[in-house]
Protein backbone atom coordinates (compact mmCIF):
# COMPACT_ATOMS: atom_id res chain seq x y z
CA UNK A 1 0.00 0.00 0.00
CA UNK A 2 1.87 3.09 -1.13
CA UNK A 3 1.51 6.26 1.23
CA UNK A 4 0.11 9.68 0.57
CA UNK A 5 3.94 11.14 -0.22
CA UNK A 6 3.91 8.26 -2.57
CA UNK A 7 1.23 8.49 -4.48
CA UNK A 8 1.23 12.57 -4.91
CA UNK A 9 5.08 12.36 -6.13
CA UNK A 10 4.35 9.62 -8.68
CA UNK A 11 1.18 11.83 -9.94
CA UNK A 12 3.57 14.67 -9.80
CA UNK A 13 6.06 13.12 -11.73
CA UNK A 14 3.06 11.30 -13.91
CA UNK A 15 3.68 7.63 -12.89
CA UNK A 16 0.26 6.94 -12.29
CA UNK A 17 -1.93 5.50 -14.39
CA UNK A 18 -5.20 3.70 -15.99
CA UNK A 19 -7.27 2.55 -12.50
CA UNK A 20 -4.65 3.93 -9.58
CA UNK A 21 -4.64 7.73 -11.15
CA UNK A 22 -8.11 8.14 -11.74
CA UNK A 23 -9.25 7.01 -7.60
CA UNK A 24 -5.70 9.40 -6.69
CA UNK A 25 -7.28 12.40 -8.59
CA UNK A 26 -10.86 11.38 -7.24
CA UNK A 27 -9.35 11.66 -3.48
CA UNK A 28 -8.30 15.05 -4.25
CA UNK A 29 -10.19 17.59 -2.07
CA UNK A 30 -8.94 19.99 -4.48
CA UNK A 31 -8.11 19.82 -7.72
CA UNK A 32 -7.50 22.36 -9.26
CA UNK A 33 -5.34 23.22 -6.49
CA UNK A 34 -3.54 20.11 -6.90
CA UNK A 35 -2.88 21.50 -10.74
CA UNK A 36 -1.57 24.57 -9.38
CA UNK A 37 0.94 22.58 -7.13
CA UNK A 38 2.63 20.63 -10.09
CA UNK A 39 3.11 22.57 -12.36
CA UNK A 40 4.74 24.86 -9.43
CA UNK A 41 7.01 21.43 -8.81
CA UNK A 42 7.88 21.45 -12.60
CA UNK A 43 8.86 25.08 -12.59
CA UNK A 44 11.38 23.84 -9.83
CA UNK A 45 12.64 21.76 -11.63
CA UNK A 46 13.42 23.56 -14.65
CA UNK A 47 14.81 26.28 -12.61
CA UNK A 48 17.29 23.75 -11.01
CA UNK A 49 17.78 21.86 -14.63
CA UNK A 50 18.76 25.56 -15.64
CA UNK A 51 20.58 27.13 -12.83
CA UNK A 52 22.62 23.60 -12.04
CA UNK A 53 23.36 22.21 -14.87
CA UNK A 54 26.79 20.61 -14.13
CA UNK A 55 29.80 23.18 -13.56
CA UNK A 56 32.34 22.26 -15.74
CA UNK A 57 35.12 21.17 -14.74
CA UNK A 58 38.33 22.90 -15.12
CA UNK A 59 41.46 20.86 -16.18
CA UNK A 60 39.86 17.40 -16.62
CA UNK A 61 42.99 16.16 -17.72
CA UNK A 62 44.77 16.95 -14.54
CA UNK A 63 41.90 15.42 -13.00
CA UNK A 64 42.47 12.59 -14.59
CA UNK A 65 46.24 12.46 -13.52
CA UNK A 66 45.65 13.24 -10.42
CA UNK A 67 43.78 10.25 -9.97
CA UNK A 68 46.01 8.04 -11.92
CA UNK A 69 48.51 9.13 -9.61
CA UNK A 70 46.38 8.16 -6.26
CA UNK A 71 45.70 4.40 -7.80
CA UNK A 72 49.29 3.67 -8.76
CA UNK A 73 50.24 4.91 -4.95
CA UNK A 74 47.38 2.92 -3.73
CA UNK A 75 48.51 -0.39 -5.60
CA UNK A 76 52.19 0.47 -4.16
CA UNK A 77 51.36 0.88 -0.63
CA UNK A 78 48.68 -2.14 -1.12
CA UNK A 79 51.30 -4.42 -2.65
CA UNK A 80 54.11 -3.35 0.54
CA UNK A 81 51.08 -4.12 3.26
CA UNK A 82 50.83 -7.72 1.25
CA UNK A 83 54.42 -8.28 1.76
CA UNK A 84 54.37 -7.06 5.09
CA UNK A 85 51.67 -9.33 6.23
CA UNK A 86 53.11 -11.96 5.08
CA UNK A 87 56.70 -11.99 7.31
CA UNK A 88 54.61 -11.21 9.96
CA UNK A 89 52.46 -14.12 12.01
CA UNK A 90 49.05 -13.48 11.64
CA UNK A 91 46.88 -13.97 14.68
CA UNK A 92 44.97 -17.43 13.44
CA UNK A 93 49.07 -18.54 12.25
CA UNK A 94 49.84 -17.57 16.19
CA UNK A 95 47.12 -19.53 17.59
CA UNK A 96 47.41 -22.78 15.70
CA UNK A 97 51.17 -22.70 16.82
CA UNK A 98 50.17 -21.99 20.26
CA UNK A 99 47.31 -24.98 20.14
CA UNK A 100 49.81 -27.62 18.55
CA UNK A 101 52.93 -26.65 20.95
CA UNK A 102 50.41 -27.11 23.74
CA UNK A 103 49.41 -30.51 21.90
CA UNK A 104 52.86 -31.93 21.96
CA UNK A 105 54.03 -31.11 25.44
CA UNK A 106 51.02 -32.85 26.89
CA UNK A 107 51.69 -35.50 24.43
CA UNK A 108 55.14 -35.76 25.62
CA UNK A 109 54.44 -35.10 29.58
CA UNK A 110 52.31 -38.25 29.42
CA UNK A 111 54.80 -40.26 27.84
CA UNK A 112 57.33 -39.12 30.58
CA UNK A 113 55.22 -39.88 33.66
CA UNK A 114 53.84 -43.42 32.48
CA UNK A 115 57.88 -44.12 31.32
CA UNK A 116 58.74 -42.94 35.07
CA UNK A 117 56.28 -45.75 36.61
CA UNK A 118 56.85 -49.31 34.55
CA UNK A 119 54.51 -51.67 34.73
CA UNK A 120 57.98 -54.19 34.75
CA UNK A 121 58.67 -52.53 38.01
CA UNK A 122 55.26 -52.96 39.89
CA UNK A 123 55.06 -56.19 39.15
CA UNK A 124 58.06 -57.06 40.81
CA UNK A 125 57.32 -55.40 43.96
CA UNK A 126 54.01 -57.26 44.38
CA UNK A 127 56.13 -60.43 43.24
CA UNK A 128 58.19 -59.85 45.93
CA UNK A 129 55.43 -59.09 48.52
CA UNK A 130 53.35 -62.07 47.00
CA UNK A 131 56.35 -64.27 48.01
CA UNK A 132 56.63 -66.22 51.30
CA UNK A 133 59.56 -67.89 53.08
CA UNK A 134 59.10 -71.37 53.66
CA UNK A 135 59.22 -72.51 57.47
CA UNK A 136 60.89 -75.98 56.27
CA UNK A 137 63.60 -74.34 54.63
CA UNK A 138 64.40 -71.72 56.28
CA UNK A 139 62.91 -71.78 60.07
CA UNK A 140 64.53 -68.47 61.19
CA UNK A 141 64.31 -66.20 58.16
CA UNK A 142 62.52 -62.49 58.66
CA UNK A 143 61.85 -60.60 55.71
CA UNK A 144 61.12 -57.32 55.99
CA UNK A 145 60.36 -54.17 53.70
CA UNK A 146 60.42 -50.37 54.48
CA UNK A 147 60.30 -47.55 52.20
CA UNK A 148 62.95 -44.46 51.47
CA UNK A 149 60.43 -41.67 50.47
CA UNK A 150 63.10 -38.70 49.68
CA UNK A 151 65.15 -41.86 47.60
CA UNK A 152 62.03 -43.02 46.08
CA UNK A 153 63.61 -46.54 47.06
CA UNK A 154 61.90 -49.47 48.42
CA UNK A 155 63.96 -52.19 50.58
CA UNK A 156 63.26 -55.69 51.35
CA UNK A 157 65.43 -56.64 54.12
CA UNK A 158 66.00 -60.75 54.58
CA UNK A 159 67.66 -62.40 57.51
CA UNK A 160 68.31 -66.10 57.89
CA UNK A 161 67.96 -67.16 54.44
CA UNK A 162 69.74 -70.84 53.40
CA UNK A 163 69.29 -69.46 49.89
CA UNK A 164 67.57 -66.60 48.35
CA UNK A 165 64.70 -67.83 46.08
CA UNK A 166 64.86 -67.67 42.57
CA UNK A 167 62.10 -65.48 42.46
CA UNK A 168 63.77 -62.78 44.62
CA UNK A 169 66.45 -62.70 42.34
CA UNK A 170 67.23 -58.82 41.21
CA UNK A 171 66.17 -57.84 37.14
CA UNK B 1 37.12 15.82 -35.74
CA UNK B 2 36.63 12.36 -34.32
CA UNK B 3 39.76 9.89 -34.70
CA UNK B 4 39.26 6.40 -35.18
CA UNK B 5 40.81 5.83 -32.03
CA UNK B 6 37.85 8.12 -30.34
CA UNK B 7 34.98 6.13 -32.49
CA UNK B 8 36.71 2.70 -31.56
CA UNK B 9 36.47 4.01 -27.58
CA UNK B 10 33.19 5.07 -27.86
CA UNK B 11 32.13 1.67 -29.34
CA UNK B 12 33.23 -0.31 -26.25
CA UNK B 13 30.38 -0.62 -23.52
CA UNK B 14 30.61 0.28 -20.04
CA UNK B 15 30.65 -3.32 -19.19
CA UNK B 16 33.79 -4.17 -21.47
CA UNK B 17 35.18 -1.85 -19.90
CA UNK B 18 34.42 -2.29 -16.63
CA UNK B 19 35.61 -6.39 -17.42
CA UNK B 20 39.01 -5.18 -18.35
CA UNK B 21 39.36 -3.08 -14.82
CA UNK B 22 38.70 -6.15 -12.91
CA UNK B 23 41.69 -7.65 -15.07
CA UNK B 24 43.59 -4.99 -13.34
CA UNK B 25 43.54 -3.15 -17.01
CA UNK B 26 44.36 0.54 -15.62
CA UNK B 27 43.68 2.20 -19.09
CA UNK B 28 40.12 0.79 -19.21
CA UNK B 29 39.40 2.67 -16.22
CA UNK B 30 41.05 5.76 -17.33
CA UNK B 31 38.78 5.53 -20.33
CA UNK B 32 35.66 5.11 -17.88
CA UNK B 33 36.47 8.42 -15.68
CA UNK B 34 37.04 10.07 -18.61
CA UNK B 35 33.60 9.71 -19.55
CA UNK B 36 31.60 10.19 -15.50
CA UNK B 37 34.43 13.03 -14.43
CA UNK B 38 31.79 16.07 -15.58
CA UNK B 39 28.70 14.66 -14.50
CA UNK B 40 30.62 13.19 -11.02
CA UNK B 41 31.91 16.27 -10.23
CA UNK B 42 28.77 18.51 -11.18
CA UNK B 43 26.72 15.86 -8.85
CA UNK B 44 28.85 16.21 -6.10
CA UNK B 45 29.86 19.94 -6.46
CA UNK B 46 25.60 20.49 -6.41
CA UNK B 47 25.53 18.83 -3.21
CA UNK B 48 28.65 20.50 -1.88
CA UNK B 49 28.58 23.74 -3.09
CA UNK B 50 32.24 23.93 -3.20
CA UNK B 51 34.67 23.15 -6.24
CA UNK B 52 37.73 21.99 -4.43
CA UNK B 53 36.12 19.76 -2.17
CA UNK B 54 33.94 18.79 -5.04
CA UNK B 55 37.28 17.94 -6.52
CA UNK B 56 38.60 16.26 -3.93
CA UNK B 57 35.40 13.94 -3.40
CA UNK B 58 35.61 13.02 -7.28
CA UNK B 59 39.12 11.98 -6.99
CA UNK B 60 38.03 9.98 -3.51
CA UNK B 61 34.74 8.41 -5.31
CA UNK B 62 36.38 7.47 -8.49
CA UNK B 63 39.61 6.07 -6.35
CA UNK B 64 36.93 3.50 -4.36
CA UNK B 65 35.24 2.06 -7.71
CA UNK B 66 38.84 1.30 -8.87
CA UNK B 67 39.53 -0.27 -5.31
CA UNK B 68 36.23 -2.25 -5.22
CA UNK B 69 35.65 -3.17 -9.05
CA UNK B 70 36.07 -6.65 -8.50
CA UNK B 71 33.08 -6.56 -6.96
CA UNK B 72 31.03 -5.06 -9.48
CA UNK B 73 28.46 -7.84 -10.73
CA UNK B 74 27.08 -5.66 -13.56
CA UNK B 75 23.80 -6.48 -11.81
CA UNK B 76 23.05 -2.60 -12.35
CA UNK B 77 24.82 -0.69 -15.14
CA UNK B 78 28.20 1.27 -14.31
CA UNK B 79 26.88 4.75 -14.14
CA UNK B 80 24.10 3.35 -11.25
CA UNK B 81 27.18 1.64 -9.40
CA UNK B 82 29.58 4.97 -9.83
CA UNK B 83 26.96 6.69 -8.45
CA UNK B 84 25.82 4.83 -5.63
CA UNK B 85 29.77 5.02 -4.21
CA UNK B 86 29.64 8.58 -5.01
CA UNK B 87 26.31 9.44 -3.06
CA UNK B 88 27.66 7.44 0.02
CA UNK B 89 31.31 9.19 0.21
CA UNK B 90 29.71 12.84 -0.64
CA UNK B 91 26.42 12.06 2.30
CA UNK B 92 28.99 10.39 4.74
CA UNK B 93 31.31 14.06 3.95
CA UNK B 94 28.32 15.96 4.65
CA UNK B 95 27.70 14.61 8.06
CA UNK B 96 30.99 14.21 9.24
CA UNK B 97 30.73 17.84 8.25
CA UNK B 98 27.65 18.39 9.95
CA UNK B 99 29.05 17.14 13.29
CA UNK B 100 32.33 18.68 13.35
CA UNK B 101 30.57 22.18 12.48
CA UNK B 102 28.43 21.56 15.44
CA UNK B 103 25.31 23.34 13.72
CA UNK B 104 22.39 22.15 11.64
CA UNK B 105 23.22 23.12 8.19
CA UNK B 106 19.91 21.19 6.68
CA UNK B 107 16.99 20.98 8.52
CA UNK B 108 15.26 17.86 8.88
CA UNK B 109 12.70 19.00 11.15
CA UNK B 110 9.98 19.77 9.03
CA UNK B 111 8.01 16.80 8.41
CA UNK B 112 4.73 15.95 7.74
CA UNK B 113 3.50 16.99 10.69
CA UNK B 114 4.25 20.92 9.57
CA UNK B 115 3.15 20.00 6.05
CA UNK B 116 0.32 19.27 5.06
CA UNK B 117 -0.40 17.32 2.24
CA UNK B 118 -0.96 19.20 -1.03
CA UNK B 119 -0.96 22.33 0.73
CA UNK B 120 0.37 25.81 -1.04
CA UNK B 121 3.16 26.95 0.52
CA UNK B 122 3.94 30.09 1.95
CA UNK B 123 7.22 32.04 1.38
CA UNK B 124 8.96 32.75 3.97
CA UNK B 125 11.52 35.47 2.51
CA UNK B 126 11.29 38.33 0.71
CA UNK B 127 10.02 38.89 -2.49
CA UNK B 128 12.91 40.21 -4.51
CA UNK B 129 11.68 42.05 -7.87
CA UNK B 130 12.24 40.13 -11.37
CA UNK B 131 14.63 42.91 -12.55
CA UNK B 132 16.87 42.82 -9.62
CA UNK B 133 16.83 39.17 -9.43
CA UNK B 134 20.64 38.79 -10.67
CA UNK B 135 21.50 35.12 -12.17
CA UNK B 136 24.18 34.80 -9.17
CA UNK B 137 21.70 35.94 -6.54
CA UNK B 138 19.26 32.95 -8.52
CA UNK B 139 22.68 30.47 -7.97
CA UNK B 140 22.89 31.48 -4.38
CA UNK B 141 19.75 31.23 -3.87
CA UNK B 142 19.15 28.05 -4.75
CA UNK B 143 22.60 26.88 -3.10
CA UNK B 144 21.09 28.12 -0.52
CA UNK B 145 17.74 26.45 -0.39
CA UNK B 146 19.58 23.22 -1.36
CA UNK B 147 21.65 23.09 1.60
CA UNK B 148 19.06 23.33 3.99
CA UNK B 149 17.70 19.52 2.97
CA UNK B 150 19.06 16.85 4.17
CA UNK B 151 21.80 14.78 2.36
CA UNK B 152 19.42 12.16 1.11
CA UNK B 153 17.16 14.79 0.16
CA UNK B 154 19.45 16.70 -2.04
CA UNK B 155 21.07 13.46 -3.19
CA UNK B 156 17.01 12.35 -4.86
CA UNK B 157 15.94 16.22 -5.71
CA UNK B 158 19.37 16.38 -7.76
CA UNK B 159 19.45 12.81 -9.38
CA UNK B 160 15.62 13.09 -10.60
CA UNK B 161 15.69 16.55 -11.95
CA UNK B 162 19.23 17.49 -13.16
CA UNK B 163 20.25 13.84 -13.65
CA UNK B 164 17.09 12.61 -14.75
CA UNK B 165 17.22 9.17 -13.45
CA UNK B 166 14.41 7.27 -13.01
CA UNK B 167 12.55 6.65 -9.26
CA UNK B 168 14.38 2.68 -9.37
CA UNK B 169 17.84 3.69 -10.63
CA UNK B 170 17.75 6.63 -7.87
CA UNK B 171 16.67 3.80 -5.44
CA UNK B 172 19.87 2.12 -6.40
CA UNK B 173 22.49 4.46 -6.39
CA UNK B 174 21.01 5.24 -2.77
CA UNK B 175 20.59 1.79 -1.48
CA UNK B 176 17.06 2.85 -0.03
CA UNK B 177 13.68 1.22 -1.80
CA UNK B 178 11.48 3.25 -4.33
CA UNK B 179 8.84 4.39 -1.56
CA UNK B 180 11.88 6.10 0.40
CA UNK B 181 12.79 7.58 -2.80
CA UNK B 182 9.35 8.85 -3.57
CA UNK B 183 8.98 9.93 -0.05
CA UNK B 184 12.22 12.03 -0.39
CA UNK B 185 11.86 14.00 -3.12
CA UNK B 186 7.98 14.74 -1.85
CA UNK B 187 9.95 16.56 1.67
CA UNK B 188 12.53 17.49 -0.83
CA UNK B 189 10.23 19.80 -2.97
CA UNK B 190 7.99 20.84 -0.15
CA UNK B 191 10.95 22.59 1.28
CA UNK B 192 11.66 24.03 -1.79
CA UNK B 193 8.37 25.41 -2.66
CA UNK B 194 8.84 26.85 0.18
CA UNK B 195 12.44 28.48 0.28
CA UNK B 196 12.11 29.34 -4.03
CA UNK B 197 8.54 30.75 -4.54
CA UNK B 198 9.82 33.77 -4.88
CA UNK B 199 12.09 32.95 -7.19
CA UNK B 200 10.32 31.10 -9.40
CA UNK B 201 7.43 33.06 -9.57
CA UNK B 202 9.48 36.00 -10.75
CA UNK B 203 11.37 34.76 -13.23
Amino acid sequence: MKTFEERWTAWLDGQLSGRELSEFEASLPDKAAAESEKAEVRKIGALLKRELGAPALTNEEFFSHQLRERIRESSVRSTKRVAKASTWWTIPRLLWTGTASLAVFLVFTIFVIRDKNPAEESQYLTQILNARVDPVVSPNATVSMFEVKQDRVTVLWTEGLQSLPADYAAK
Amino acid sequence: MQTEATLAQADVSDLDLVTRCQAGDTEAFDELVTRYRTRVFGMIYNMVHSEQDAWDLAQDSFLKAWKSIKRFRGRSSFYTWIYRIVMNVTIDWLRKKQIKGGGSEFDDSIQLKHIEPASKTVPKSEALPHETIERSEIRARIDKAISQLSPEQRAVILMKEIEEMQYHEIAEALGCSIGTVMSRLFYARKKLQNLLRDVYENI
